[in-house]
């Protein structure tokens, strides 16, 4: 057993080389900062068009103080959430089912047109490489425009109204669907529809018995999936007026009724992670729990 | 001197380490030896407070372990280095970084944290792998290294460190009987050249005997033996490990016959 | 054959259970449908007496106050092109600003809701409620309250945006934290790294790429909110194209929205790019 050395003397015993190993190593001795350097530039330039964009938005330190007292004012006055009356609270249930109802059909509808059109941009089922990038096309800019945007549009046509909220939600979502459906579509297991095939089915049974009982539950899962994203979507597109919770809250912001608006965002948030819970019950059973 | 008295941990009713009394001088290689699950690792953990003990005290030259907190804790953690079974590094980083890890309680905060390392940190860290005779290594990613290579910077990184005392649980249960030598060896060397105490975790008997100045045995969370190699009689090594004493006994000695 | 007899009987019982279940599905289906309709005013009368006015819609859309159509004459469809261009830049930035700080305090707050490194039960689960309310609360709501206390503007727009970002991001994040391996981080303990430091060099080593790939994505999610929340006059281009849908300029709607598309698609394409280059630099790094 060997006497303990004093720290100083051990790291002596270290460095006894430490010449050489500077000579040896050179390119890893060389100024710490280097090795960083790309992630520093590309950092600061982050940092600088950060700053250019507020400045360019208008961010200004009075404006942010004077908004954020502001803001605490308004939390201050929201709390607690008080709807004062029954007949309030019936007439925002009532729009609650309004806003499910908006969601469900309008998720619905898209499922139900989008179906046929997955096939449409499914490459092997449509062998036609034009019909597909068509589609493929079509489907993203259906996508690009927002739910809100679709909202203004219907209204224009059927008027103010729920009505206008699931046609809305309708049109924002077929696109996802049919390429969502047509990726599920391209991803089945060949071997089935060949079974079909060479058993002397036509191509609509293959379809039917080979393509359909591989997709459907996976089909169902993003359904449902969407109908959650969608109530969200269900609450806000009543701020443009078409029809659900959101038209009560951009309602008593107006009229500064705090108290109300807190209580009409608590029943928000209540309902969408109940839909939230329920949607990811129903699709762990049907697709199991791994896949979620 | 480390002095553990009374040490327990227990969990969920069960004791993993029950009332160990031990005292290691300065400058010691002691093997902790018992079958698996006898508590080795809780020990081990408890000393570099991993593991937090629930009975007992741990005692560095007057330096009351067991009531450390925060920074005292972490400057307590950098005189006992640690190397664990499955390394511990960080796979997608380079060795050189990976062994200046054990650097960043003896550098400012923010250095540490922009990766500011200094030259002397640096030639710290590259004396530690030349040594190991990695040194080539420095620039590659860690997870790129083969287990014995990777075990040498995690050797490296408790280095430089500079602590007192380097525990070790099962450094060489994944490594090939070549590395399991050439790790053993650094660690004996390191033990005899800098005198930094080492505390080693082994399965292997024979490894023991033949690296260790000092054996401690532990069965069911007990520590049932605390001697010098040569006091293992056969007697004790069955106690230690039970009916299998024969086997592992006749298995390493097949192993250093054929070794 | 009295084994082939039991084996058919339990056949048809089987599918006889799951013909009734299926009965039972439609009809919980058929009756949630019709409760929905009653609920959203659905009208298939309405819609169909009106759908004319769609096709008109959109027929006028691309139609010029001159009655030409919009193709024949672009410089008279985008009159407003450098209008529109300034309000595109000032919806991207707002987008980046609002991502780039939501996703930096949601960088900052994960960790504190990871429940590997947050040993604190109590503190990790605030900071998973916090971070969760703050991804369910729509921006268009955070946006229509911050417009009040803000005023009219792009600055209520991004801190909606941000805010809303923080949530969505903090909970990805702490995902990625929360499969992290945790050997490196225990070793980076043992050598008394602090706890910043274990995250420093332990944990972003095994997240980073996750995390801006994931940052990429939301910027490009953004960028659609960006251009919407103009509707409640927070900023953007979205206001511009409010008032033209509300006061019928219709070709000014699609001139708007071809840009709106437009642009999305190119932020799509070029975060996917940049996101692919960066996971399979991954691969062979
Ligand atoms: N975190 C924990 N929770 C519950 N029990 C534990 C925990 N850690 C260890 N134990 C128990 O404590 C006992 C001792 O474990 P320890 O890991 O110290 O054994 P060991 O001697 O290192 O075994 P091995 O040789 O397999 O590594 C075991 O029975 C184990 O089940
Ligand atoms: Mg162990």
């Amino acid at each position: 057993m060997s006497a303990s050395l004093p720290t100083s003397s051990r790291r002596d015993a270290m460095l006894a080389d430490a010449a050489g190993l500077a000579e040896r190593h050179a390119a890893l001795l060389g100024p710490a900062w280097r090795s960083e350097l790309t992630g520093w530039i590309v950092a600061a330039a982050l940092f600088a068009l950060f700053c250019f964009g507020l400045w360019q938005l208008g961010f200004t330190f009075t404006m942010l103080t004077h908004g954020g007292s502001q803001m605490l004012v308004i939390l201050q006055v929201m709390l607690p959430p008080n709807p004062e009356t029954w007949a309030r609270v019936v007439f925002y249930l009532g729009q609650l089912a309004e806003t499910l109802g908006i969601a469900f059909l309008g998720t619905l509808i898209a499922a139900i047109i989008a179906f046929p059109l997955g096939f449409l941009a499914a490459r092997n089922v449509v062998s036609n490489l034009f019909i597909h990038v068509i589609a493929r096309r079509v489907f993203d800019t259906v996508r690009a425009i927002d739910v809100l945007i679709w909202a203004l549009l219907w209204i224009n046509v059927v008027g103010l109204g729920p009505f206008a909220g699931v046609l809305a939600i309708a049109c924002s979502d077929i696109g996802s669907f049919a390429k969502l459906f047509s990726e599920a579509i391209e991803a089945s297991d060949r071997k089935a529809v060949e079974g079909v095939l060479s058993s002397g089915g036509t191509w609509t049974q293959a379809v039917r018995y080979g393509v359909l009982p591989q997709v459907l539950p996976v089909i169902t899962s993003q359904v449902l999936y969407y109908f959650e994203s969608n109530t969200r979507s269900a609450t806000i597109i009543g701020i443009v007026g078409a029809g659900g919770i959101g038209l009560s809250l951009s309602e008593m912001i107006r009229t500064v009724e705090w108290q109300q608006v807190s209580f009409i965002v608590v029943l928000m948030l209540i309902t969408v992670s109940a839909i939230d819970y329920v949607s990811t019950l129903l699709r762990r059973s049907i697709i199991g729990p791994s896949s979620i | 001197m480390l002095r553990i008295t009374g040490l327990s941990r227990s969990y969920t009713g069960r004791f993993a380490a029950e009332n160990i009394n031990i005292e290691i001088p300065r400058g010691s290689f002691v093997g902790v030896i018992g079958r698996s699950g006898a508590g080795k690792s809780t020990l081990l953990r408890m000393i570099n407070r991993l593991v937090d003990p629930t009975a007992g005290t741990i005692e560095f030259d007057g330096l009351n372990v067991t009531t450390l907190t925060g920074a005292g804790l972490r400057g307590w953690r950098m005189r006992c280095a640690m190397i664990f079974q499955q390394f511990n590094l960080v796979g997608r980083v380079d060795v050189l970084t990976n062994v200046l890890m054990g650097r960043l309680g003896h550098m400012p905060a923010w250095r540490a944290m922009l990766k500011i390392w200094s030259r002397e940190d640096r030639l710290i860290a590259l004396a530690a792998l030349d040594q190991m005779g990695i040194a080539n290594l420095a620039a590659q990613r860690a997870d790129q290294l083969s287990g014995g290579q990777q075990q040498r910077v995690a050797i490296c990184r408790a280095l430089v460190q500079e602590p007192d005392i380097i525990l070790a649980d099962e450094p060489i249960a994944s490594l090939d009987p070549r590395n399991t030598k050439l790790v053993m060896d650094q660690l004996l060397r390191i033990n005899r050249e800098l005198g930094i105490t080492v505390i080693c975790n082994l399965h292997s008997l024979d490894l023991a005997r033949t690296y260790c100045d000092r054996l401690i045995g532990m069965a069911q969370g007990r520590v049932v033996f605390n001697d010098v190699p040569a006091g293992l009689t056969e007697d004790i090594a069955r106690e230690l490990y039970g009916l299998e004493a024969g086997e592992v006994m006749a298995a390493q000695h097949a192993e250093t016959v054929t070794a | 054959m009295l084994e082939a007899g039991m084996l058919e009987a339990t056949y048809a019982s089987a599918v006889s259970a799951r013909r009734m279940r299926s009965i039972q599905g439609a009809a919980v289906l058929i009756i949630a449908i019709g409760l929905a309709c009653w609920a959203a005013e659905v009208r298939p009368l309405t819609l169909i007496s009106k759908i004319g006015n769609f096709t008109s819609y959109i027929d006028r859309m691309f139609q010029l106050e001159s009655g030409a159509r919009v193709w024949t004459d672009p410089a008279e469809w985008f009159w407003g092109l450098w209008k529109w261009l300034g309000l595109l830049r000032d919806t991207l930035l707002m987008a980046y600003v609002g991502t780039l700080a939501g996703a930096f305090i949601g960088f900052l707050f994960c960790f504190a809701a990871s429940s590997n490194l947050m040993k604190s039960k109590w503190v990790c689960q605030g900071f998973k409620r916090l971070l969760e309310f703050n991804r369910t609360v729509p921006e268009l709501v955070f946006a229509l309250l911050f417009v009040y206390a803000f005023g009219l503007g792009p600055v209520p727009g991004v801190i909606a945006i941000a805010i809303h970002t923080i949530g969505a991001m903090g909970k990805l994040f702490a995902e990625v934290v929360e499969n992290i391996d945790m050997k490196p981080v225990e070793g980076i303990a043992a050598s008394g790294g602090t706890w910043v430091q274990q995250i420093r060099f332990a944990v972003l080593p095994q997240v980073q790429t996750n995390f801006i790939s994931y940052t990429l994505l939301r910027f490009e999610v953004n960028v659609r909110a960006a251009a919407v929340i103009g509707f409640v006059g927070a900023g953007g281009i979205g206001d511009e194209l409010l008032t033209s849908i509300r006061r019928f300029y219709y070709s000014d709607v699609s001139a708007i929205i071809v840009m709106l598309i437009l642009t999305v698609m190119v932020i799509d394409y070029c975060t996917e790019k940049l996101r692919h280059r960066l996971l399979g630099g991954e691969v062979h790094a």
